[in-house]
């Protein structure tokens, strides 16, 4: 709620990644270093349990990976269903696939007519919503707890026979062509955040966005989407979680019943995502049409989730500019007083990932010096690492957000998908805690001398209006100095030799802000229909 | 249909399969008349709506404490029933800075103290306003409940307003003021406020540069006493707590907190709209058309009120609304169509808005007024009027699963006087609203020959389509200004001028920058030439030549037939721009391809 620039461009950024979105950007240790401190907090560190979600698995015979966790306190029961597909799986050509087919997901299926899914779900008291990201689709609902064989018949009829016709292909083509014009060509910064991909990913798999180019979707063809459906829409290709009030027993029964008849599928294809590890292009001027004030971009190509790597970059962009108490909102935006804004995100994936810087500086101020002092408080980070005060505040923020997020039974139920169909493990968002908690500050210290210096980073300037390109393949930004990357440590920290078995990604989406690059698209704004009822914390207007 | 055949028959040869191995053919059941049906829902549970505790301390601070065990969390939320509409007349965005600056020094505590502090245990504070109230929240793990009790105490009762945050803060927000010029969505209330609201304060929702310049600390410091009173606000407490004990300590913080003035409000009347009318704030290139349809309606404390929630609902509120089924789903006009009831305090507005892409503005306008028309004749069917209750009485839950939302019905309760049993009556009143209510204030609160029509976007491509819709259309730029309509579209087609005189300014040779969908920009040059034949002109590109045909000028404005032969592919479209002496701006459409946006400078 602070500033109502920070709050509004921030606004924009996330604008196309709506829906809660599960990254982790994490924060957090716990480490002897800062027991000597205080000793209510230290007792509180030392007894502090994350509440556990109860989780009971089964897998059906065709495939199909079912989680249920019951929860009695309010009568309201989420559903999700996550499939093994995303804009990684897109083929050159048909960038924006995974995301168009989502919306053909609402549009009927042999028992359910056309954009009925809509009506079953507001007309039994429910919401629902369905997002695309580069890893997976997801689809979801959250109804009154009696209503759930509603959900399980209209998530299994989709899944078994969903009703794909041109009419409704074009349709939606032009409802996805009018999200990207809203959400990412109409908008301030959000293009660059996804030309930047580009110039951090070499692999196509990885570089184009979940929304895709305009041509590619004007080519998608009708049996495109049937083939896709083949494909991936498989009951061995998904995940089916059920959170809240239910009984379990029941649940089971209701899943059989509706899902235990439909075929599996031949695996679809392996998806590649390697990457070398250089960028593609290190410096590039990005012009904005609709941007008024100019702003820079910092990016990095960073190793996969749930690896040690990640873990400890994710704490150190987290020390640098997340929240006021940040290293660099506390030296640019306070001390210098030489940005209006700046904030470090993570673009979190199964395989190569990247880390963002993203700042406005004040009008009149010397851009190069700012990246400078940026540099340079990332190489203090990268030398002394953290002090046991910011471990202990990583340590606390994890722990208010990862109960704090609970609350809901649609996160808890969209977090359990996805630790199970990435990592084939539900209970990860019971553990994926203490995995945080464990990072020391000798590794976030390691890991940002690693992978945040100036030897692989792209560095984008956003210019307003539309200018000519002046792609500048320098190796480093003018009056900057090059702030190489430190070798590996001749000791590897205690983990970092291969991913922990047993391990979580768990953070609250209240404080951890999506991945501005590879937004979600979703099948409609989450946040529309909200006006009826205003928030007791207002909006700045 | 052939997916499904051959899906079916996937089915059937599994089954069979299965039946031949003879085993676990329970899941492979073919007879599948369960699904030609949605299935009934299982018994219906009960909702335990809980009972807050609520009292008043000596000077007027209500307190409300809601004891919530579930999870180890608490939430705080201090709420005043002042609210931007409170600024003084002469310093919009007052109450703004002042929230805003709360947490940057207290007599006790620095700025970066604050943030540190909150930091360190984990939690979060944060001060926030909108036209009728203000509110200073905080959450945190119950462990730390009362720490962070304690910092927003000292930053609500207690804040220093340093000159330096103050000033870092003005110079930050005026950076914003610029910034949210980016944003059609603000362009669109910008507009339609000052057009709705008139004189009345809600007419203004943002700072000025130079309202910012004439806020001194001292008028801070003064404005805060006078609107922070207790006898103006109320406690919410949610979470893991007991009551005695967060009564001690609320106690503690807020017992000695002196007592103040409540503030009179005594704000102008809105102008009373008598007919249509049209606003463009032109946008020049804009991807799409934002369009607000709108007018005032009920305040939240109207015995309308919730006639117009489930009127809202059939009309616009989700996903299965009218609006939504029509301009989507059945057009695919846009990404979401929805309406909005936007009740506050004094006045409130109902709206239709949807972003749609520029070419079917007028046709999305046919559709929004044919929809507004639709819901005040006919009375809405029993299956309409059924869904939307069952909508509003089934999210309700919902809304309560969290702290935080729990928290918000509790301030929406007491900032808007809302009756004590609100949240138990809440779904009785909605069932008890039948068609004929809804249609009485459709009537009085959707007045299609009445509202305000804004459009955010490119006036010079809706010109025409919008024309039908009303007969006065003002015309404003991004900056809040009003200009004229005559350079903006109306290039009636007809309208050949193609003499030497007029054709003077677009002569000679430009240098152009085209920006390619994917934001990257390559240069062209383009021609244009008069002789004996008239007009002729050619567009120089590293994909290939363009020649142009049947060059119209009108005004300041050109646009053109153009032919692309792109390494041997010909590529059909037009070209349009306008001239501004040496500069010019305008858009290459070719057949198949977005629009391709370029700016030029005359090359000498």
């Amino acid at each position: 709620m602070k500033r109502l620039f920070i709050k509004t461009t921030l606004a924009v950024l996330l604008m196309a990644s709506l829906a809660l979105t599960a990254t982790a950007q994490g924060t957090s240790e716990t480490k002897q270093t800062n027991s000597n401190q205080n000793q209510s907090r230290s007792n509180v560190t030392q007894t502090f349990q994350l509440p556990p979600t109860p989780v009971e698995q089964f897998t059906l015979k065709n495939g199909l990976r079912v989680i249920l966790s019951e929860d009695h306190a309010i009568p309201v029961v989420s559903v999700a269903v996550y499939y093994d597909t995303g804009s990684r799986n897109e083929r050159q050509g048909r960038t924006g696939f995974a995301h168009l087919f989502e919306h053909m997901m609402f549009q009927g299926s042999e028992n359910v007519p056309k954009a009925a899914h809509f009506q079953f779900i507001s007309n039994a008291g429910g919401t629902m919503n369905g997002t695309t990201s580069s890893e997976r689709t997801n689809y979801f609902e959250t109804l009154p707890a009696n209503q759930l064989p509603l959900a399980i018949w209209l998530e299994s009829d989709r899944m078994r026979s969903l009703k794909v016709t041109q009419e409704n292909l074009d349709n939606q083509r032009s409802a996805v062509q009018e999200e990207k014009r809203l959400r990412i060509d109409n908008q301030p910064y959000v293009p660059a955040f996804l030309r930047v991909d580009e110039l951090i990913f070499k692999n196509p798999a990885n570089s184009h966005s979940t929304i895709g180019s305009m041509e590619d979707l004007d080519a998608a063809t009708v049996e495109d989407v049937r083939e896709f459906f083949r494909i991936y829409y498989a009951p061995n290709n998904a995940v089916l979680t059920i959170v809240g009030d239910f009984d379990s027993k029941e649940a089971r029964r209701l899943v059989e019943k509706y899902f235990g008849s439909i075929p599996r599928q031949t695996a679809p294809p392996a998806v590649d995502v390697t990457e070398p590890p250089e960028v593609v292009l290190r410096q590039e001027t990005f012009y904005d049409r609709f941007a008024t004030l100019p702003a820079f971009l910092l990016a990095w190509k960073i190793p996969a989730r749930r690896t040690p790597d990640f873990y400890a970059i994710a704490l150190a962009s987290s020390l640098l500019a997340e929240g006021e108490s940040s290293r660099l909102y506390q030296k640019l935006v306070k001390g210098e007083e030489t940005v209006v804004q700046i904030q470090s995100n993570l673009d979190e994936r199964r395989g190569p990932s990247a880390a963002f810087i993203f700042a406005i500086p004040k009008p009149g101020k010397d851009v190069a010096q700012i990246r400078r002092a940026i540099m340079d408080e990332i190489k203090k980070l990268a030398t002394e690492g953290p002090s046991a005060e910011e471990m202990e505040k990583l340590q606390n923020s994890l722990r208010n957000d990862s109960v704090r997020a609970r609350q809901s039974s649609l996160f808890r139920a969209q977090r359990l998908s996805e630790f199970a169909l990435y990592d084939g493990d539900p209970n990860l968002f019971n553990t994926e805690l203490d995995r945080y908690l464990g990072v020391t500050a000798s590794q976030i210290k390691d890991a940002a001398a690693r992978f945040l210096n100036t030897d692989n980073r792209v560095m984008m300037e956003i210019v307003p209006g539309k200018g000519a390109a002046k792609p500048a393949a320098t190796a480093q930004a003018p009056g900057e100095p090059a702030q190489p990357a430190s070798p590996a440590p001749q000791v590897p920290p205690a983990e970092a030799a291969q991913a922990p078995t047993t391990t979580a990604t768990q953070v609250a989406p209240a404080a951890i802000k999506p991945p501005m690059a590879r937004p979600e698209q979703p099948q409609q704004p989450a946040d529309a229909p909200k006006q009826t009822e205003p928030g007791s914390q207002p909006k700045r207007p | 249909m052939l997916l499904k055949i051959s899906r079916l028959l996937g089915v059937a040869l599994l089954a069979s399969a299965a039946t031949f191995l003879t085993v676990n053919a329970q899941t492979m059941n073919q007879t599948e008349d369960f699904r030609r049906q949605a299935p009934p829902p299982l018994a219906s549970k009960p909702l335990n709506i809980p009972k807050p505790y609520e009292t008043t301390l000596a000077n007027g601070l209500q307190v409300v404490v809601v004891e919530d065990t579930r999870l180890p969390l608490v939430s705080y939320r201090l709420a005043f029933r002042t609210g931007s509409a409170n600024d003084p007349a002469e310093l919009p965005g007052l109450t703004s800075l002042m929230t805003d600056l709360l947490n940057e020094g207290t007599e006790r505590r620095t700025s970066k103290q604050i943030a540190d502090e909150v930091a360190r245990i984990g939690a979060t504070l944060s001060a926030g306003t909108n036209s009728d109230y203000t509110t200073v929240a905080a959450s945190a793990l119950s462990v730390y409940g009362d720490q962070v009790l304690d910092l927003l105490a000292d930053i609500a009762l207690h804040p220093s307003f340093p000159a330096s945050e103050l000033e870092l803060s003005r110079q930050n927000r005026k950076q914003g003021l610029i910034a949210q010029r980016a944003q059609p969505s603000f362009l669109a209330s910008e507009r339609l406020s000052r057009i709705l609201f008139g004189q009345h304060p809600y007419a203004t929702i943002s700072a000025t540069p130079e309202s910012l310049d004439a806020m001194t600390r001292e008028r801070i410091m003064s404005f805060h006493r006078s609107m922070f009173v207790p006898n103006n606000a109320v406690l919410i407490v949610v979470g893991n707590v007991k009551r005695d004990a967060a009564m001690k300590r609320i106690e503690e913080l807020f017992g000695k907190w002196a007592k103040g003035q409540t503030p009179t409000e005594n704000f102008p009347a809105p102008p009373a709209r008598t007919a249509r009318a049209l606003y463009v704030v032109d946008r020049p290139g804009s991807e799409q058309s934002n369009i607000v349809i709108a007018n005032t309606a009920i305040t939240r404390t109207s015995p309308d009120y919730f006639p117009m929630l489930v009127m809202h609902t059939v009309l616009g509120a989700n996903a299965s609304s009218r609006l939504f089924m029509n301009l989507r789903e059945a057009k695919g006009y846009t990404y979401g169509a929805y309406s909005n009831l936007d009740t506050r305090r004094f006045l409130g507005t109902f709206r239709a808005t949807a972003e749609v892409r520029t070419p079917v503005t007028g046709a999305s306008l046919k559709e929004f007024f044919l929809e507004l028309e639709r819901i005040r004749k006919e009375a809405v069917s029993e299956k309409e009027l059924m869904d939307a209750k069952a909508y509003l009485t089934g999210v309700f839950p919902i809304r309560i699963e969290t702290q935080e939302g729990l928290t918000d019905q509790f301030v929406q309760i007491k900032m808007y006087g809302l009756p004590a049993d609100y949240l138990q009556t809440y779904r009785e009143r909605v069932q008890s609203v039948t068609a004929a209510d809804i249609q009485r204030v459709a009537t009085q609160n959707v007045t299609p020959d009445r509202v305000a029509v804004v459009i955010v976007g490119d006036a010079s491509a809706i010109a025409e389509q919008i024309k039908p819709y009303s007969d006065t259309v003002e015309l404003y730029d991004t900056n809040g200004k009003r200009k004229e309509m005559s350079n903006a579209g109306g290039n009636n087609a007809t309208k050949t001028t193609t003499t030497a005189t007029s054709a003077a300014p677009f002569l000679g040779i430009w240098a152009l920058t085209i920006t390619a969908p994917n934001g990257q920009t390559l240069p062209a040059t383009l021609t244009l030439k008069q002789d004996g034949q008239g007009l002729n002109g050619s567009v120089q590109t590293q994909l290939g030549e363009a020649t142009l045909s049947e060059i119209k000028l009108n005004g300041s404005n050109f646009d053109a037939k153009l032919k692309l032969d792109a390494r041997g592919q010909i590529m059909e479209g037009t070209v349009n721009g306008s001239v501004e002496t040496n500069n010019m701006k305008g858009e290459i459409n070719l057949k198949n391809f977005p629009p391709l946006p370029f700016t030029g400078t005359r090359d000498k």
